[in-house]
């Protein structure tokens, strides 16, 4: 297909890599080396009994390697089902890799997931996570204290925080009486609580009105990406939300890792103006399943 | 273990918060207490019988033994069953994954989340009994608290092990454990719920003498009832440390075991 580049590295990491993973220290922020993952079927009826033990049958992602680098933004672009959130969550230790390696500040997630997760962030997009009857105060708070934050830190964090994401009233409301938005800037203030290393975020802006969106993006730009340093990588189905904060863009399709490059690198690779036709090009998705997949 | 210590109390701090903002259930609790003794009160009398009085302790009325057994079995119901409560509530409001993603592991949050339940039941028990003192003549001065604690905490112990195999069950088959409330509805016959052991055909008292909820139960009923010192419910003490030297570690193995599964699987958050 023209214009299609297939990113796979063969090779593994290199020695100063492995060597930098155990002892904890790394210079990318993110190394996913030949990360393969699959899930089995899904079974029915007194079949589901056999569901714990069966084997893996449909593959989620093909042996997708790359590196995001300290204070680097990454977006991961694909259809439904490209392997977006699977790659997130296996970062963030929630899913366990069938094979290869997955880094996240110099720690392996499926060997050391503790230590990878004092040094995330992570946002899953969704609108729930949170105790309805607790006040947004409340739940932040004790997510908080669950990364070990101190109660004089958490103080002055979370209304400054607030503050920033325009939270001031929903902290001392409980949960159930939010609207989706909000619960949804809630959710992205526990991803930064800690001030992570890595910020890995999944849809961050799906439930957010324009303006608060734009907004959010300025300050993850601004704050989070530049004056803090924290890596970011994001899965996004909004293009301009892309351009203005990746500085790379990595396009997955059926699990596959077609390229990662920079926005104007893959469109000029496309013979393009537009990130969209590019990424139409590239994977070769016609622009109506892009509309689809967009909405 | 501080650290486990001030997680745990974590918890217990959230669920005392979400209990707080539900003001009605906790005075409903305290009248369904009343009746509950009161039901037991009027029971026991109207099964009194020189029969039933043989067949009990010495010195033991009916009313005070089956308060006993109602009360020892709402602590095993929670020592059972909390675990997977609190693991299946954590998976349908969608906050176990945020959980996971934090510092603390999920034996420490299920530990975390049992300890409510735990001090729930002791409070609903705690009225139970103050209303059998104070309305129905419950003997509470003859009981020997020391040793009611230690075979509180051995029972909760011994049979929290039960629960976390059910979690274990739930992570794994999304649904119940059914041997969980097999257990429970052969322990409520052959343990000594309501009615003395030794009334059950022989057969069933071997399964009774099989089951360390009798023993528990015989234990707790010594030192609420009778005062016994913990020198004369050593035995019953020894098995249920047995039991849980067996059953706590293999059940969190288990445990260990089957969130290693649904995270190669990805049903962690399934319903």
């Amino acid at each position: 297909m023209p214009g299609l580049c297939t990113f796979q590295r063969s090779h593994s990491l290199f020695s100063n890599e492995i060597h930098a993973i155990n002892s904890g220290v790394s210079d990318s922020a993110i190394t996913v080396d030949s990360l393969e993952k699959s899930f089995p079927r899904a079974y029915s009826g007194w079949r589901a009994l056999l569901q714990p033990f069966a084997a893996p049958s449909s593959t989620a992602l093909r042996g997708v390697s790359l590196q995001v680098s300290p204070g680097e933004a990454v977006a991961l672009l694909g259809t439904n089902g490209a392997g977006k959130t699977t790659l997130l969550r296996i970062l963030a230790t929630l899913l366990i890799p069938t094979r290869g390696t997955a880094i996240v500040a110099g720690f392996d997630c499926a060997r050391d997931p503790k230590a990878v997760r004092r040094n995330l962030g992570y946002h899953a997009g969704s609108d729930l996570g949170f105790y309805a009857r607790l006040t947004g105060a409340e739940n932040l708070r004790f997510f908080g204290r669950l990364n070990y934050l101190s109660d004089s830190f958490l103080r002055t964090r979370i209304p400054s925080l607030a503050e920033r994401f325009e939270l001031g009233g929903a902290l001392d409301r409980q949960v159930r009486t939010l609207s989706s938005g909000t619960i949804q800037r809630l959710s992205l203030v526990r991803a930064l609580l800690h001030q992570p290393k890595v910020l890995l975020l999944d849809e961050p802006t799906r439930s957010l009105d324009a303006l608060a969106a734009a907004d959010f993006r300025r300050f993850l730009k601004a704050e989070v990406l530049q004056r803090q340093g924290t890596s970011l990588l994001f899965a996004s189905h909004t293009l301009p939300e892309i351009e203005t904060l990746a500085d790379r863009v990595a396009i997955l399709k059926e699990g596959n890792l077609i390229t990662v490059d920079t926005p104007a690198a893959l469109k000029s690779k496309a013979g393009t103006d537009s990130l969209e036709e590019a990424f139409s090009r590239l994977t070769g998705h016609s622009a109506r399943s892009l509309e689809e997949f967009a909405c | 273990m501080m650290r486990i210590l001030r997680d745990v109390l974590l918890f217990f701090e959230r669920d005392l918060r979400i209990a707080s903002s539900y003001r009605g259930p906790i005075v409903l609790e305290l009248i369904e207490a009343l009746f509950g003794a009161a039901m037991f009160y009027y029971v026991a009398r109207f099964v009194d019988s020189p029969q039933l009085r043989e067949a009990l302790p010495q010195g033991t009325s009916y009313f005070a033994y089956s308060l006993v057994g109602f009360a020892f079995f709402d602590y095993l119901n929670a020592a059972v069953d909390c675990f997977e409560r609190s693991l299946e509530e954590a998976r349908d409001t969608g906050t176990l994954e945020p959980l996971l993603v934090t510092q603390v592991s999920l034996p420490v949050v299920l530990i975390g989340s049992s300890i409510y339940p735990f001090a729930q039941t002791t409070l609903r028990v705690g009225v139970y009994l103050g209303w059998g003192s104070v309305l129905f003549g419950f003997p509470l001065r003859s009981a020997n608290w020391l040793a009611v604690v230690v075979v509180l905490i051995a029972t909760l112990l011994s049979f929290s092990g039960l629960g976390i195999f059910s979690a274990a069950y739930l992570l794994l088959f999304k649904r119940g454990n059914p041997a969980k409330w097999f257990f429970l509805g052969v322990s409520s016959v052959v343990g000594g719920m309501l009615f003395p052991v030794s009334i059950l055909p022989s057969w069933l008292q071997v399964v009774a003498h099989l089951n360390p909820v009798t023993y528990a139960l015989d234990a707790m009923r010594a030192a609420l009832l009778e005062g016994a010192s913990l020198a004369a419910i050593a035995r019953p003490l020894v098995v249920l440390f047995v039991f849980t030297l067996t059953l706590l570690p293999s059940s969190m193995l288990v445990f260990s075991w089957a969130l290693q599964r649904t995270k190669i699987t990805g049903t962690l958050s399934h319903r």
